[in-house]
């Protein structure tokens, strides 16, 4: 038997005639964790999903514990002890734990009845060996559960199969921190299972603390496979680019929280969200620290006319407004990009442009037709600028790596020409390098007079990027802080 | 996978070879029938203008993830209305304005139950199109309503210019009004937005439920349009006017490539699709078939046709 439990070698693929991955080689040994690393549209997903039977490779082999294997499907990847979380989760929101963890396999019968109890049994036992059975109950609804709890539901799902190899594709990119813990000692109970795992990220720090070997690909070829205590972050991040990568710095703006606010909330309370007061300055960024389920999101969309306000004020520059909905809330210069890209964000089969535009199309009017010149013209600046890798303005975004999906998301909404800016994780799911590069975008956004509103998981980012930070719990605003604070005090503090 | 996107893209141009292969078919079987004599193909043009115009309509309500099921009642009630008005007043304006009126207060309440209260547009439109049936079953006493004012009857129905039918010059309004509309103005992107993923729609400031009652509100009204048209063309209304188009329309719609899960219409393709069904009628009545071999025949083109051009599902 072969040391590898995955050989991959001399892949290729094209989609509709773009060459995707050449000749890639891709190799993971037994019972190791091995991360997947690249920026965005290097191919990652694609590779992956090439080896979970998804996608079908137009040359190459893969071998598995030295054996080749022909398949084509999942489903026969999976008989092959191949199993994938993907980067969008899969559950049925409306069925129980059980049901989810066991929808495809259902084995367990009763002539041609689904044995729920015996199914249930199996279910807590998997929910146990991965050390979760105390926090999560098998007959949970899963649109009950936390994004967190839905991730490890699926990977409960995926292991059902018994897999020898499980993939993760960027499974940490709606955790809370807390919940990445939890994730990572499930990844070393795995592991010492003998179980391979090809991790997904672009935490990059991650991977130095839960992988034991790396293979770097970009724009579609391996550039190499490490062993993760042979490098370092640094020479990671500049390979990843092909290149030594600028970094940015964040000189925080103090002292210029006077006049009027361009943004004032008096006393805001919703459903979910308690008293919010809160100002924002011109030129300010303003972050809020909390935990997921915190209200944060909640507070956007207040503030965007998703929510619903029950009583407060919301003042820009020192006039009251009315924000009902999410056209006044525009009408007002407040845009949002939302949390969730594929579903908020996003009309999947429009292509890039008409996406780009989607916010502003009754301003790109020539008599009463749509200006396609000027349309075009908009994407390509904003392709250019948050270097979006697509094959033109009229590409179907579906068709678009994640990280590029977010872009155009986050390109829509600086499209819109707005003085406020509502950022629900921007990055999410974004390379390190285009990461930088938004952020230089919004600070010159700001820098302009603006104001922005900033949430982010990574309280790394908040911390260093933020002018002045609210911090956030069970849906009220509890402190204000305009001083430094380390990425450590904020954990701290939302607690 | 590369063979999949590929498909998708055949699929999206598989209604120009249905309907080549159609009147290529139609012209070998049947070419000492008649069937490529210029009277002939106006003939089908007059059989298929009404059906493409309330495809235009459909297209909208398609294309924003609604559906519209009571437009044939709305056709038979709006050319009640139209002859009625015409017959007590003479006036061809009043009697127009009349029929489009009806059209538009059904869209507007089909609309406020969708978009407002939020019921199902399937629901509303099954329920509303009893109503709208019973009205004009009472309205009529289930009589005809004959039309003798020759100047409405040539303009919205009977008449030809040249050699061409004005049956055949509003269907060709309507599709390039509707695909303009559809394609290049702001609201056809907003439509096709809402359809496509409505959620995202609503958080980029598009007014979703204004998208969905506009969308009602015009199939409606391209609905009495084609009552008034029919009115005109066969010199009275009648209340079973319409009712049995429902079928044939949408499935021209969904055969011209407008996905029944939102986002993607096209009014060409709705207009060409109209026009496979009208000569396909023409060429099965020209074949000498029963209207009992019709229905089977028609059912089973219509099954192979949708399925040939359906996109795959959203995933
Ligand atoms: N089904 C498809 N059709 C056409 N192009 C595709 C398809 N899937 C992926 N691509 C293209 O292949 C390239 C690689 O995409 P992939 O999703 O593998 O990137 P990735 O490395 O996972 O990026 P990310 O970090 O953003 O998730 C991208 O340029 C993408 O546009
Ligand atoms: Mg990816």
């Amino acid at each position: 038997m072969s040391e590898y439990s995955i050989n991959a070698s001399a892949i290729n693929i094209s989609f509709d005639g773009v060459h995707i991955l050449h000749d890639v080689d891709f190799k993971v040994k037994a019972g190791e964790v091995h991360a997947l690393v690249g920026t965005n549209g290097a191919g990652k997903s694609t590779l992956v999903k090439i080896i979970n039977g998804v996608y079908k490779k137009d040359s190459g082999t893969i071998s598995i514990f030295g054996k080749d294997l022909e398949y084509n499907t999942p489903e026969e990847a999976l008989k092959a002890g191949i199993a994938m979380v993907f980067q969008d989760l899969s559950l049925i929101p409306s069925l129980t734990v059980a049901q989810n963890i066991f929808l495809q396999t259902h084995p367990y019968r009763k002539g041609l009845l689904i044995d729920d109890r015996k199914a249930g049994e199996n279910a807590k036992e998997l929910l146990s060996m991965i050390g979760v059975d105390t926090e999560i109950s098998i007959n949970d609804k899963v649109e009950d559960l936390s994004v967190g709890k839905q991730q490890i539901i699926e990977i409960a799902k995926a292991l059902s199969h018994n897999p020898k190899v499980l993939i993760l594709d960027e499974p940490t990119a709606s955790l809370s921190s807390a919940e990445i813990e939890s994730l990572f000692t499930v990844i070393e109970t795995l592991k010492k299972k003998g179980i391979s795992i090809i991790y997904i990220t672009h935490y990059l720090q991650d991977i130095f603390k839960i992988c034991d070997s790396l293979t770097l690909i970009r724009d579609g070829k391996i550039i190499f496979r490490e062993d993760t205590i042979d490098i370092n972050l640094k020479y990671l991040v500049d390979a990843m680019a092909g290149g030594e990568s600028e970094s940015i710095s964040w000189n925080r703006k103090k002292a210029m929280r006077s006049g009027t606010p361009l943004l004032e909330l008096k006393d805001l309370n919703t459903e979910k969200i308690k008293n919010i007061d809160l100002k924002i300055y011109p030129g300010e960024i303003v972050g809020i620290a909390g935990l997921l389920g915190s209200g944060r999101s909640e507070l956007l969309e207040t503030l965007f006319g998703i929510e619903k306000l029950r009583t407060g004020k919301i003042l820009v520059n020192g006039k009251a407004v009315d924000i009902s909905s999410s056209s006044k809330a525009i009408d007002e210069g407040i845009t949002l990009v939302p949390e969730n890209r594929r579903e908020q964000g996003l009309v999947l089969d429009f292509a890039v442009e008409d996406n780009i535009v989607m916010s502003i199309i009754n301003r790109l009017k020539k008599f009463i037709v749509v200006d396609r010149e000027k349309t075009g013209k908009i994407a390509n600046h904003y392709i250019q600028s948050l270097n979006v890798k697509t094959q033109g303005p009229g590409q179907v975004v579906r068709y678009l790596s994640g990280g590029n999906q977010q872009k155009i998301v986050v390109a829509k909404c600086l499209a819109s020409d707005s003085k406020i800016l509502l950022l629900d994780d921007p990055t999410f799911g974004v390379d390190i390098h285009a990461k930088h590069e938004i952020m230089k975008i919004i600070m010159d956004y700001a820098s302009k007079g603006n104001g922005v509103l900033f949430i982010s998981s990574e309280f790394k980012e908040i911390a260093g990027f933020c002018d002045s930070i609210y911090i956030m719990k069970k849906g009220r605003l509890t402190e204000f802080l305009s001083e430094d604070v380390s990425e450590d005090d904020l954990l701290l503090k939302v607690q | 996978m590369t063979n999949r996107l590929k498909e998708i893209k055949w699929r999206e141009h598989v209604i120009y070879f249905i309907f080549t292969g159609i009147i290529l078919l139609f012209s070998v079987l049947l070419f000492d029938r008649g069937f490529l004599t210029g009277s002939n193909l106006m003939n089908i043009a007059r059989q298929t203008a009404m059906i493409s115009i309330m495809a235009v309509g459909m297209t909208f309500v398609l294309a924003a993830e609604e559906i519209d099921l009571s437009f044939g009642s709305v056709v038979a009630l709006a050319a009640i209305i139209t002859a009625q008005v015409l017959r007590a007043t003479g006036s061809i304006i009043l009697a127009i304005l009349a029929g489009l009126l009806v059209g538009a207060i059904i869209g507007i309440i089909n609309g406020l139950f969708v978009a407002k209260v939020g019921i199902p547009s399937f629901l509303v439109t099954l329920g509303m199109s009893g109503i709208i049936l019973g009205t004009a079953r009472w309205v009529s006493h289930l009589q005809s309503i004959p039309i003798n004012n020759d100047t409405f009857t040539f303009i919205f129905g009977s008449g030809d210019i040249g050699p061409v039918p004005v049956l055949f010059i509003w269907m060709i309004l309507a599709g390039s009004l509707g695909h303009l509309v559809l394609k290049k103005t702001p609201f056809g992107r907003k439509v096709l937005a809402t359809g496509g993923n409505k959620i995202s729609a609503l958080y980029s400031g598009i007014k979703v439920s204004r998208m969905k009652m506009s969308v009602m509100v015009i199939n409606s009204v391209l609905a009495a349009f084609a009552g008034i048209l029919y009115t005109g063309r066969l010199h009275g209304a009648r209340y079973t006017l319409g009712t049995n188009e429902v079928m044939i329309v949408i499935a021209a719609v969904i055969i011209g490539g407008t996905s029944m899960f939102g986002g993607k219409g096209s009014v060409i393709g709705s207009v060409i699709g109209a026009l496979i069904m009208g000569i396909l009628n023409n060429g099965l009545i020209l074949l000498g078939l029963s209207v009992d071999q019709q229905m089977i025949f028609r059912g089973l083109i219509i099954i192979i046709a949708v399925s040939l051009t359906m996109r795959e599902k959203k995933g």
